[in-house]
């Protein structure tokens, strides 16, 4: 080994006696922040799900036009969006299709329709998740927009917007190692490298805790009802992360630290560059409904 | 030790029945290690640490009721399906098979080389009462028992919390349960075999870490390497006192090396290393 590892030792020099926080220790070695901020929006809404659970469309499409607006600072949600992505794009809108916890369809058409409405025809406009490196529209693709829900993992400690572009991978095994802690190199791969213009993180019924094989429990999800907004995919996962933190903390009555660690979130800020991951250095708006808003 | 067969799969889908109570069977679906993450993505990265060689995955259906689905995974040998029932431990014993656990619609156990899951996607009173059948009625198809992982004997019974002790092979699942160190100072490597254990201390909890390596030279190396990287500035055997005011000790002993994590006093985590070493003695006494 030619660096210097991090051992549990860095963390009790820092945190004595306080369980280990947050993600790995790689923030401690981290550069002075810059003076600006990223910007992250959370919106929520009471109304988000319908009394048997399923997303309101139109509620979802308000939110996600707010969060967009906010995340943007134009009023005009397709002037906002047009910021985004131009009418001479090829789109890819990278979903989830994870059967128990979808991106939801709901998400994906409030997505498309402003894509749409910025410009791009349909048929330069797709969405996929598994089938991404067959898919002729991603092959293209000029532009990407990522939406999955967040949720716990068994081997990266969080499923995660940075996470989501395995699929652009042909092997995604491949990127396991250390329990994932590099999938943000994912992010140089030329198939995505450049193109992501918005990041949307699914907190409509997040997954805290799991369980099993099958990695999940209704009873381990909860109506949070909202969306995580940013062009930034590390602040967003970020952000999503302490949602969940603050959840297991509320619900487990102990540190609520994941497990594993989803250290690829800190590591896609410091060893990648791909975005910032520290919440001093992120600026989150939050929109709507803020009854157990958590964080 | 147990090994597979080619009609590995057949035999394991065997020892699940085709119905559940009302609940009748859907067609089996069959991975291996290397498809297995078609079926649950990176999840199966936890399955392949443990040597899994087979996964037969039938799902029950019954309209109008929650869906129940058996994982039945064959791996290669008891130690590892133990192992992997220790990744996660929590919930009530459920006295099925050779160790076993039951929590929010969950039933986990192990028995012989075989691990099991068996799921209720919503727990209801009538699940968990099937769910606890089906694991009774598969448990009793296995027909043999397996040996617990031999390290298992090289823990002082001492302070030792029977129901927290888990079975590795390597750092990722090491720092699943204890986080050591970011990269593998301890060259677990996937090659060596790990036990981590929970021990009561007077106001708190120390772990007690055995590794056992292929060879005395392949402990010695990893012996160096855990010092170098994690208490540079400590003799083997010598505690160290780390930054929560606990105490971190290893010795290397043949082709074992342990560590005592989070001890109370030095003279404790000295106490248990030497009460190690007395049982690899033992043991290879009884060699």
């Amino acid at each position: 080994m030619s660096h210097r590892t991090i051992t549990r030792r860095d963390f009790l020099k820092v945190a004595s006696a306080v369980p280990l926080a947050g993600a790995l220790a790689p923030s401690l070695a981290r550069p002075a922040a810059p003076e600006g901020k990223v910007r992250v929006v959370l919106v929520r809404h009471e109304d988000a799900l319908d009394p048997s659970g399923a997303p309101r469309a139109e509620v979802i499409q308000a939110m996600l036009d707010d969060a967009v607006r906010a995340l943007i600072g134009e009023k005009d949600v397709v002037k906002a969006w047009q910021t985004l992505i131009r009418a001479d794009d090829t789109v890819g809108i990278k979903t989830n299709v994870w059967g128990k916890l979808p991106t939801t369809a709901e998400v994906e058409r409030a997505i498309k329709r402003r894509v749409m409405d910025a410009g791009v025809p349909e048929d330069r406009l797709s969405v996929d998740d598994r089938g991404v490196l067959r898919n002729p529209v991603f092959q293209k693709a000029t532009a990407l927009i990522n939406a999955r829900p967040a949720r716990t993992h068994q081997w990266s400690g969080m499923g995660s917007c940075i996470k989501n572009y395995i699929m652009f991978t042909p092997q995604p095994s491949a990127w396991h190692g250390d329990t994932c802690a590099d999938l943000a190199g994912i992010w140089n791969l030329p198939e995505v490298k450049g193109k992501t213009r918005l990041n949307v993180l699914v907190m409509l019924t997040p997954l805290f805790h799991m369980i099993g094989t099958q990695q999940y429990n209704k009873d381990f999800t909860w109506a949070y009802q909202g969306l995580i907004v940013s062009r930034d995919p590390v602040a967003a996962d970020a952000t999503g992360l302490r949602v969940l933190e603050a959840k297991r903390r509320e619900h487990f009555q102990d540190d609520g630290l994941l497990k594993p660690t989803p250290h690829h979130i800190q590591l896609a800020d410091t060893r990648h560059h791909l975005g910032v991951s520290d919440p001093a250095r992120i600026e989150l708006v939050k929109l709507g409904w803020s009854e157990g808003l958590l964080i | 030790m147990s090994q597979p067969t080619a009609s590995g799969p057949r035999l394991l889908a065997s020892y699940i029945p085709v119905s559940a109570g009302p609940w009748l069977s859907e067609a089996d679906q069959v991975f291996d290690a290397g498809t297995i993450f078609d079926y649950i993505d990176g999840a199966g990265e936890v399955y392949r640490s443990y040597n899994m060689r087979h996964l037969v995955a039938r799902r029950f259906h019954k309209d109008g009721r929650p869906d129940i689905v058996v994982d039945a995974f064959d791996m290669g040998s008891a130690a590892d399906a133990f192992g992997v029932f220790t990744h996660d431990l929590d919930g009530a014993d459920a006295a099925i098979g050779q160790g076993s656990t039951y929590k929010a619609g969950l039933l986990s156990f192990w028995k012989d080389r075989y691990f099991l899951s068996v799921y209720a996607e919503e727990e209801t009173a009538e699940t968990k009462r099937e769910l606890l059948e089906l694991g009774r009625t598969i448990a009793a198809a296995i027909p043999g028992t397996g040996e617990r992982p031999g390290l298992l004997k090289l823990l002082p019974e001492e302070g030792l919390e029977p129901g927290r002790v888990r079975f590795f092979h390597n750092h990722s699942v090491l720092n699943y349960h204890f986080f050591v160190a970011a990269d593998d100072i301890l060259r677990l490597a996937q090659t060596a075999d790990a036990v981590l254990a929970d021990y009561r201390e007077c106001g708190g909890r120390s772990r007690l870490l055995v590794v056992s390596y292929a060879d005395p030279p392949a402990a010695a190396k990893a012996g160096a390497s855990f010092a170098g990287a994690y208490m540079p500035d400590a003799r083997q055997g010598a505690g160290m006192s780390t930054g929560n005011r606990k105490w971190t000790a290893f010795r290397v002993r043949g082709r074992f090396v342990a560590v005592v994590f989070d001890a109370a006093s030095e003279a404790g985590a000295r106490a248990r290393l030497d009460a190690v070493e007395r049982l690899i003695d033992g043991d290879k006494r009884g060699e």
